[in-house]
C-alpha cells in the first residue's frame, strides 16, 4: 500500500505533462518546454546540492558538454540520433568522473568556485576551437524522429520530454531513498559519524557529481534539437544560475522541487523578460537576471526551505496527523519494550556476523602512540593492546587524552607519531570509514546523530557497510529485499537498547541519555569487532546503566572486544576485563580492575586532580568487586 | 625579443594590480566572516560606471572618483546589512547561493541603468612615456601606485591596529572577541565596507584601460578569488602577489598566440593550486580551516 501511494504524485504529474500541450497556448507550451529541458538539469543539480551537500555554480558545462556533443555528431558525422545521445550523456559523465576525483576532495567555498571555474573554462573552450563552431556555434541540427514522427512543434517535443523528466525524476527520487541516500543524507548530518560507520564519503559525493553531470548531459542533448543551435553560451553562467536558482527555489533536498523550481523560474523568466521593459522602456539583454539575484537573496533570507517548506506549511496540519499515528502505533509495540526471546535470538543473530578473531588474540594494538597540538601535548607515548573479547576501558580525569586516543583509532585524527595496528593492519591516519571497514566503529562523547531522521533512520545507516546496493540498484529499484533486511536488523538493534518505542520519531526529539543509546544501537547494527564507547553512560538512570552494561556482556560474549572511556568508575570497574588509566597524556596504569584500583600513582592523580570529587575517590578505594 | 617580453610583463602587472585590489576585498571579508563573497567584482563594476556617468555629467575626472568610492562602499555595507546579516544559519553553501544572488542583481540593476555596452573612463592626469623599450602608460603608473597604498593601508589597518586584529579574532575565537566587546556584527560590516572600497578602488584605476561593463565583474571578481586562493583567502599579501602573478601569465598567454585562452588562464591556476594545496600558497600555516 505504501509502495502504490509512492507512485500517486509521479501518475499525477505524467497525466499533467500528457495534458498540458493539449490544454495550454502553444506559447505556454513552448515555455513548458524549456521548463522541461532545465527541470531535468535541476534534478540533477538537486541530487548534489541536496544529497550530496555540494555546489556547483558551473553546471552550464556539462549541460554544454552534452549539447555539443549531439550538435557535432548528428551535424558531421553518421551516427544514429539515439547512438549520439548515449553518447553525448557519456560525455558529460566522463568530464565530470575527470574533474570530479580530483575537485570533490575540495570543501565548500573551493569546490564551488572551481566547478565556476570549469564553466568558464567550457565556454573558453567552445569558442576559440573549430570543431564546435567558435563564437557562433554549431547550427544546423534537427529535430528528432522517430518511428515516423517528427518532433518539432512545441506540443510534440513537449510529449518527448515528458516522460523522461518523470522517469527521471522517480529514479532519482528513489536515489534520495536509497542506501546511497541514506549514506549521504547521514553525511550531510554528521561527516564523522557517517564516516565513522564506513560512509565512504568521497567515494560517493564522486558518483553522485557524475550522475548530476549526466542529467545535465541528457538535457544539453534535448536543448541541441529544440533549438537547433548549440553556442558557448550553454556554458554560460547566466544557465549555472538559473540552474541553480530552480534547485534553491524548489527547494534544497527535494528533487520534486527542482521540476517545480524550473517551472516556477520559466514562468519567473518570462514574466520579468515582458514585465522590465514596459517598467523601463529601452531595457534589453538579459534583464530577467534582475529578479533571479532578488530571488534568490529572498529566498536564502525568508524561506531558505524553498517551496517545498511553504508546502510543508500548507499541510502541516496532515502532517500532524500523521506523526500522532505513528507515534500511537510505536507505543502499542512499546509493550514488549523488555526484549522477549524472539528478539534475542535476533541479537545473537546479529552479533554473530561480526568478523571476530580467536578470544584472546590481539585485536588492536597502539605503539609510541603521540598526539601533540603545538607545544601541548595531549598523548605521550602510549603503548596498549586490546584483545578479541575483552571489555577494556580506558579512564582518567579531564584532559587525560582520552578521547584524543579515540579520535586517532578511528582515524578522525591522525596522530603526531606511532602506530595504530588494527587486526594486522597499520591505520594510523587512514580515514575512518576504512577503519570501520576493518570492523571498528564508535560512539560519540559529543553526540553526534543523524538529526534529520528517526532512529531507525539513524540505525540503518550503520547498515551501509553490511549491504551492497549500489546507485543503479538503488535507482532502479532493485534493492527490495537488501533493504527489508537492513530494516529488521536495524530494528534488532534498537529492540536491544530497548528503543523499540521510540524507533519512528525523530532522533532528535528524544532526550540526551537516549540519543546516547542511539548511538550505541546504531555502533552495534555495524556488528564491529571492535567497539568503541565514548562514555556512553552519561546520561542514563541507574537502570539505564545495569541494562548496558548487561548489553556490552552480552557482546563480549559474542567475541567482540569492546573499548569504553567512561566516568563512572564504579560501574567501569565492575565491567571491565582491564583498565587502562590516563593522566595528563600519560598511561599510568594498565591491568585488571583491583590492581589498577590499588595503584598508588592512580589514587593520587584522581586524588590530586578534584578532592571532592567522591565519586573518583570511592573509585580509587578498595571495594569488593560486584557481581 | 626581450622588449616584447618586458612589455607583455608590465601590462601584465597592471593588470594584475587590478586583479589583486579585488582579491583584497575577498580576503577582507573571509578573514573575518568566511564567506566568499561573490559580488566583489561587481564593486567593481559599479564604481567605473558611476564614475564614467559623472564625468559624463560634467564632475572633474578626480573629483568624480572621490564621491564614487565612497558610494561603492555605502552598497557594499548596505548589502551587508540588508542581505548578509538577516541569515541566521551561514553555512558556506549559503553564503554562495546569497552572495551569487547579491551578485546577479546589481549586475542586472547596472544593464538597466548602463546598459550592454562597455564604457572607459577617461585616463587619469600623467604622460605616457617609453622607458627601456618598454612604452608605459601614465594609467597604469596609477594603477601599481593605487593598489601598493590600498594594500599597504589595509595590511597595515589589519595587522597593526587593534581595530583591524580585533576584526580576525571575531573568525578565530567569535566567543573570545565578543566577551572582549568586539561585535561579530560591526566587524563584518566594517569587513564589507573594506572589500567594498578595495573593489571600488579596482574600479576606477582600471576603467581607463580595461573597460567597465555590467558584465565585467564576473571574470574580474573570478580572477580576484583565484589570486585569493592563492592565499588561501586569508594572506593580503600573497592575495596581492596572486594577483600580479595571474596578470602577468594572461598577459604572456595574450602575447604569445593564445588570446583567446586568456580567460581560462586564471582557472587552470585556480585548479592548480587546489590540486596541490588546498590551504593556498602562504608559507606560514594559517589555521583556517578549509
Amino acid at each position: 500500500m505504501g509502495r502504490l501511494r509512492a507512485f500517486v504524485p509521479f501518475l499525477v504529474l505524467a497525466v499533467v505533462l500528457a495534458i498540458a500541450p493539449i490544454a495550454l497556448p502553444v506559447n505556454l507550451v513552448n515555455m513548458g518546454v524549456y521548463a522541461l529541458i532545465y527541470g531535468l538539469a535541476a534534478i540533477g543539480l538537486s541530487l548534489l546540492m541536496g544529497l550530496a551537500g555540494q555546489v556547483s555554480l558551473g553546471h552550464a558545462a556539462f549541460f554544454a558538454v552534452g549539447a555539443y556533443t549531439q550538435a557535432i555528431l548528428v551535424t558531421k558525422t553518421q551516427v544514429p540520433g539515439i547512438l549520439a545521445a548515449v553518447l553525448a550523456v557519456a560525455a558529460s559523465m566522463l568530464v565530470a568522473l575527470v574533474v570530479g576525483l580530483p575537485l570533490l576532495r575540495l570543501r565548500g567555498h573551493f569546490l564551488a568556485l572551481a566547478t565556476l571555474g570549469l564553466g568558464i573554462i567550457v565556454a573558453v573552450v567552445a569558442r576559440e576551437l573549430e570543431v564546435t563552431g567558435g563564437t557562433s556555434g554549431i547550427f544546423g541540427i534537427p529535430k528528432p524522429s522517430f518511428l515516423g514522427r517528427i518532433y518539432d512543434s512545441p506540443q510534440e517535443y513537449f510529449w518527448l520530454l515528458a516522460p523522461f523528466v518523470v522517469i527521471g525524476l522517480w529514479l532519482a527520487q528513489r536515489l534520495v531513498h536509497s542506501r546511497t541516500g541514506r549514506a549521504l543524507g547521514a553525511v550531510n548530518d554528521s561527516e564523522v559519524a557517517a564516516e565513522c560507520l564506513g560512509v565512504n564519503t568521497y567515494a560517493l559525493r564522486v558518483r553522485v557529481f557524475v550522475l548530476a553531470a549526466g542529467y545535465a548531459g541528457l538535457a544539453g542533448v534535448f536543448y541541441a534539437h529544440w533549438l537547433a543551435v548549440v553556442s558557448p553560451e550553454a556554458a554560460g553562467f547566466e544557465l549555472s544560475v538559473t540552474l541553480l536558482l530552480m534547485v534553491v527555489l524548489g527547494g534544497l533536498g527535494t528533487v520534486w522541487g527542482a521540476v517545480i523550481g524550473a517551472v516556477a523560474v520559466e514562468a519567473l523568466d518570462e514574466g520579468m523578460r515582458s514585465f522590465i521593459p514596459k517598467l523601463i522602456p529601452g531595457a534589453s539583454g538579459e534583464v530577467q537576471l534582475l529578479g533571479f539575484g532578488i530571488v534568490l537573496v529572498l529566498l536564502v533570507v525568508l524561506l531558505p526551505g524553498g517551496l517545498a517548506q511553504l508546502w510543508a506549511r500548507v499541510t502541516r496540519r496532515r502532517g500532524i496527523a500523521v506523526a500522532t499515528a505513528a507515534v500511537s502505533r510505536a507505543e502499542h509495540d512499546g509493550n514488549d519494550a523488555a526484549m522477549e526471546y524472539s528478539g534475542l535470538q535476533a541479537l545473537s543473530r546479529l552479533l554473530a556476523q561480526a568478523d571476530v578473531t580467536e578470544s584472546g588474540s590481539p585485536l588492536l594494538s597502539i605503539r609510541g602512540l603521540t598526539m601533540r597540538y603545538g607545544g601541548v601535548t595531549a598523548l605521550g607515548d602510549i603503548d596498549l593492546d586490546v584483545r578479541a573479547g575483552e571489555i577494556f576501558a580506558l579512564i582518567g580525569p579531564n584532559g587525560a587524552g582520552k578521547t584524543t586516543a579515540f579520535n586517532i583509532i578511528t582515524g578522525v585524527l591522525e596522530p603526531t607519531a606511532g602506530t595504530v595496528t588494527l587486526r594486522g593492519t597499520d591505520v594510523q591516519g587512514r580515514r575512518p570509514h576504512v577503519i570501520a571497514t576493518l570492523g571498528a566503529t564508535r560512539t560519540f562523547q559529543n553526540l553526534q546523530v543523524f538529526g534529520s531522521t528517526t532512529v531507525l533512520g539513524n540505525v540503518k545507516v550503520a547498515r551501509h557497510l553490511r549491504s551492497r546496493s549500489g546507485i543503479f540498484r538503488g535507482m532502479l529499484g532493485l534493492a527490495g529485499r537488501e533493504e527489508r533486511e537492513i530494516e529488521d536488523w536495524a530494528r534488532t538493534a534498537v529492540a536491544a537498547l530497548g528503543l523499540t518505542e521510540h524507533a519512528d520519531q525523530r532522533v532528535t526529539d528524544l532526550a540526551f541519555g537516549q540519543q546516547r543509546k542511539v548511538e550505541v544501537a546504531r555502533a552495534l547494527a555495524l556488528a564491529p569487532a571492535l567497539l568503541l564507547l565514548d562514555e556512553p553512560m552519561a546520561g542514563l538512570s541507574g537502570t539505564e546503566r545495569d541494562s548496558l552494561a548487561w548489553l556490552l556482556r552480552r557482546v563480549r560474549s559474542a567475541g567482540i572486544s569492546v573499548l569504553l572511556v567512561e566516568h563512572d568508575v564504579d560501574a567501569v570497574m565492575a565491567l571491565a576485563d582491564r583498565v587502562a588509566v590516563l593522566d595528563d597524556g600519560r598511561l599510568i596504569a594498565l591491568g585488571e580492575p583491583e590492581d589498577v584500583r590499588a595503584n598508588p600513582a592512580v589514587i593520587a592523580a584522581y586524588l590530586g586532580t578534584d578532592a571532592d570529587d567522591d565519586a573518583l575517590v570511592r573509585a580509587a578505594a578498595a571495594r569488593p568487586v560486584p557481581a | 625579443m626581450m622588449s616584447d617580453l618586458l612589455q607583455l610583463v608590465w601590462s601584465g602587472l597592471a593588470l594584475g594590480a587590478v586583479y589583486g585590489l579585488v582579491a583584497l576585498g575577498f580576503v577582507a571579508i573571509f578573514s573575518v566572516r568566511e564567506i566568499v563573497n561573490l559580488a566583489q567584482g561587481e564593486y567593481a563594476s559599479l564604481a567605473g560606471l558611476s564614475a564614467i556617468s559623472a564625468v559624463a555629467a560634467g564632475v572633474p575626472l578626480l573629483f568624480a572618483v572621490v564621491v564614487v568610492v565612497p558610494f561603492v562602499v555605502a552598497v557594499s555595507v548596505a548589502v551587508e546589512r540588508v542581505a548578509v546579516r538577516p541569515v541566521r544559519h551561514m553555512t558556506p553553501l549559503v553564503s554562495i547561493i546569497l552572495t551569487l544572488g547579491i551578485s546577479t542583481a546589481l549586475k542586472a540593476a547596472m544593464l538597466l541603468f548602463w546598459g550592454p555596452e562597455a564604457k572607459a573612463l577617461p585616463d587619469f592626469p600623467g604622460k605616457d612615456f617609453v622607458f627601456a623599450g618598454v612604452s608605459v602608460r601614465s594609467q597604469e603608473l596609477w594603477i601599481l601606485g593605487v593598489a601598493a597604498v590600498v594594500s599597504y593601508a589595509v595590511i597595515a589597518f589589519y595587522e597593526h591596529t587593534t581595530a583591524g586584529k580585533a576584526l580576525r579574532a571575531c573568525a578565530e575565537q567569535p566567543i573570545a572577541a565578543r566577551l572582549l566587546g568586539i561585535s561579530p556584527r560591526t566587524a563584518t560590516m566594517v569587513a564589507f565596507a573594506i572589500a567594498g572600497f578595495t573593489g571600488a578602488a579596482a574600479g576606477v584605476v582600471g576603467s581607463p584601460i580595461y573597460l567597465s561593463s555590467w558584465s565585467s565583474g564576473l571574470t574580474l571578481g573570478l580572477k580576484g578569488f583565484v589570486a585569493a586562493t592563492l592565499g588561501g583567502l586569508v594572506s593580503f599579501r600573497v592575495a596581492m602577489l596572486g594577483g600580479l602573478l595571474l596578470g602577468v601569465l594572461e598577459s604572456l598567454a595574450a602575447g604569445y598566440g593564445a588570446t583567446g585562452y586568456r580567460d581560462a588562464v586564471a582557472f587552470v591556476v585556480l585548479l592548480v593550486v587546489l590540486l596541490i594545496r588546498p590551504r593556498g600558497l602562504a608559507l606560514k600555516p594559517t589555521g583556517v580551516r578549509v
